[in-house]
């Protein structure tokens, strides 16, 4: 109130003014302490030390919804209250008010007119005689209503919120699930055993969030032949992966019709060049071959489509890519043309296949390649052992090329054991 | 990594691309949106100077090959001139260097028609 502004100047005054001006406002607004208890903004009550009503102002009769006469001297403070709210000034208000003399804001729910339940807000305060006796206790009553709901929106807005997390963290790792299983389907689980020979394979992937665009198989054909293939699809991710599997079923199925690999290979290139033709190109390169093992031989015939050329490790210690020149990259030309070669293998011979991850990884400070004469410098220094041997020398060295190993990198390796495996169940062993 | 660089000119054969840095699954999306923007008429070459490549993994190679369907898609040519040694070695192992025709500088690609052209050959 400005009051400085409206009164006299003499100071001696004053205080008669003030009295007289708050007075007239008094007035003026027609209230009185009376009046203010009665029509507050809030609940008032007052009760005894056992809680029966002793005092209670129409605002609060109002959101009952009950005549003075059924209140006063009939009901207790917890007759007023829900079930649930009956419970917890038993168990807690009470307690609290007794042992602290007073309790704060605890929120509540009323029995309001019309079976509703209203949620109010309590404030007890325990008024004491002269002499510290408790003699009766005072209680507002806020209406919580708009604070309930904004505190309802807040807990359904933080339950849509935990909601949508356990939704993304479901999403992601079904995700990562159907990446492994499809990772998983374009590699054979394990590699079958071929009479009298040995196989080992390897793969890396660099990114283990990206599908890998390599692959290989091995699979018997008719019990005396088998199929072979490495290759690698250009790109990563769900599309390489899709031509990957595309390209693994195609050659296992063509395999079975077709006994010339150059056929097989045709086989894919027609397909690849069909799906992929418009627009978005997808390609592969890849070696395919057969396998007929004989004794202490087994006849091999490859073809190559844009792919690196086969390595040979001969018992001798010797070490021979099988060239495999002009074979073109699968899936871009119509009339695309492949190349085939054939070996024998004897006993300690290995044929490795690689995917370019090997032999264009970047080595050496200077990040050189590391290419396909160091390959065939580091078989030639290791000692002809067999496929599984060669495989775990090669992991060797492609862990060494640590960060240069960019790219990803399969390795199978088919070969004949210098020394025959022993023959488990044989009865004349 | 070098970072990749385009520069765009014309000949009188048509655009010649200069391509320098590192061509590989980071950058070949880059390349792929300067050729979408490349104006090709009929019968002109589409020249991708590759001398500044540094580096061209199978990404770079699949938007090489993108460059040469987007000009056949025009009734255009394609050549690559001045390929590094180790690009032309994997267009070799990739029987690619049979698919594009390859010449051994941007002058030789880009000498007009009626000048007999050696090394050039339908794709």
């Amino acid at each position: 109130m400005c009051r400085t502004d409206q009164v006299p100047n003499e100071p001696s005054d004053r205080d008669q003014d003030a009295g007289a001006t708050d007075a007239a406002f008094t007035s003026l607004l027609e209230d009185s302490a009376e009046e203010l208890y009665e029509q507050a903004p809030c609940g008032y009550l007052s009760t005894l030390m056992d809680g029966t009503i002793a005092k209670i102002n129409n605002t609060l009769l109002d959101w009952l919804g009950l005549p003075r006469q059924r209140v006063v001297g009939r009901m207790r403070f917890t007759d007023l209250l829900s079930v649930g709210g009956k419970l917890y000034h038993e168990t807690h208000f009470a307690p609290m008010l007794r042992m602290n003399g007073e309790i704060n804001g605890i929120a509540l729910e009323i029995k309001a007119a019309g079976g509703s339940r209203l949620p109010v807000l309590v404030t007890s305060k325990v008024k004491t005689s002269s002499d510290g006796e408790p003699i009766l206790i005072r209680t507002t009553v806020f209406d919580a209503r708009d604070r309930r709901t904004y505190e309802a929106e807040l807990l359904r807005r933080h339950r849509e919120a935990e909601e949508a997390r356990r939704q993304a963290d479901a999403d992601r790792a079904r995700l990562q699930e159907a990446l492994e299983v499809l990772q998983q389907s374009l590699l054979p689980a394990t590699l079958p055993a071929v009479p009298g020979m040995e196989a080992a394979s390897y793969y890396h992937t660099a990114s283990p969030d990206l599908l890998g665009g390599d692959f290989y198989d091995l699979f018997p054909l008719d019990g005396t032949r088998w199929a072979f293939f490495l290759g690698d699809v250009c790109g990563k991710g769900p599309k390489a992966a899709a031509v990957t599997s595309l390209t693994r079923y195609t050659l296992r199925g063509a395999a079975m019709h077709d006994r010339d690999p150059v056929s097989v290979l045709r086989t894919l290139n027609a397909v690849l060049h069909e799906r992929y033709n418009s627009g978005d190109a997808r390609y592969c390169t890849s070696i395919f071959g057969f396998l007929e093992p004989d004794g202490d031989r087994t006849a091999v015939q490859l073809a190559s489509g844009g792919h690196p050329s086969a390595l040979i490790q001969r018992a001798d210690g010797s070490a021979d890519y099988l060239p495999t020149p002009g074979g073109m990259l699968i899936g871009i030309l119509p009339d695309a043309q492949f190349t085939t070669a054939r070996t024998v293998l004897s006993r300690g011979d290995t044929l490795l296949l690689y995917t370019d991850g090997l032999t264009e990884a970047r080595i050496g400070p200077g990040r050189d390649l590391y290419g396909e004469d160091a390959l065939r410098d580091f078989t030639r220094a290791q000692p002809p052992a067999g496929p599984q041997a060669l495989v775990a020398a090669l992991t060797t060295l492609l862990t060494g090329f640590g960060d240069g190993l960019d790219d990803d990198t399969a390795l199978l390796a088919l070969g004949i054991p210098a020394t025959p495996p022993a023959a488990v169940g044989d009865p004349l062993a | 990594m070098i970072p990749l660089k385009i520069h765009t000119r014309g000949a009188a054969t048509g655009p010649v691309l200069e391509i320098t840095g590192d061509l590989d699954h980071a950058t070949a999306p880059a390349l792929r949106q300067c050729l979408a923007t490349v104006a090709l008429t009929p019968g002109q070459c589409l020249v991708l100077d590759l001398s500044g490549l540094d580096f061209c993994d199978s990404s770079g190679i699949t938007a090489l090959l993108t460059a040469r369907s987007l000009a056949t898609a025009q009734g255009a040519d394609m050549a690559l001139a001045a390929v590094p040694a180790n690009t032309t070695r994997i267009l070799r192992i990739t029987g690619l260097d049979r698919v594009f025709v390859l010449h051994p500088d941007t002058e030789t690609a880009t000498r007009p028609p009626d000048v007999p052209v050696t090394g050039d050959r339908p794709a």
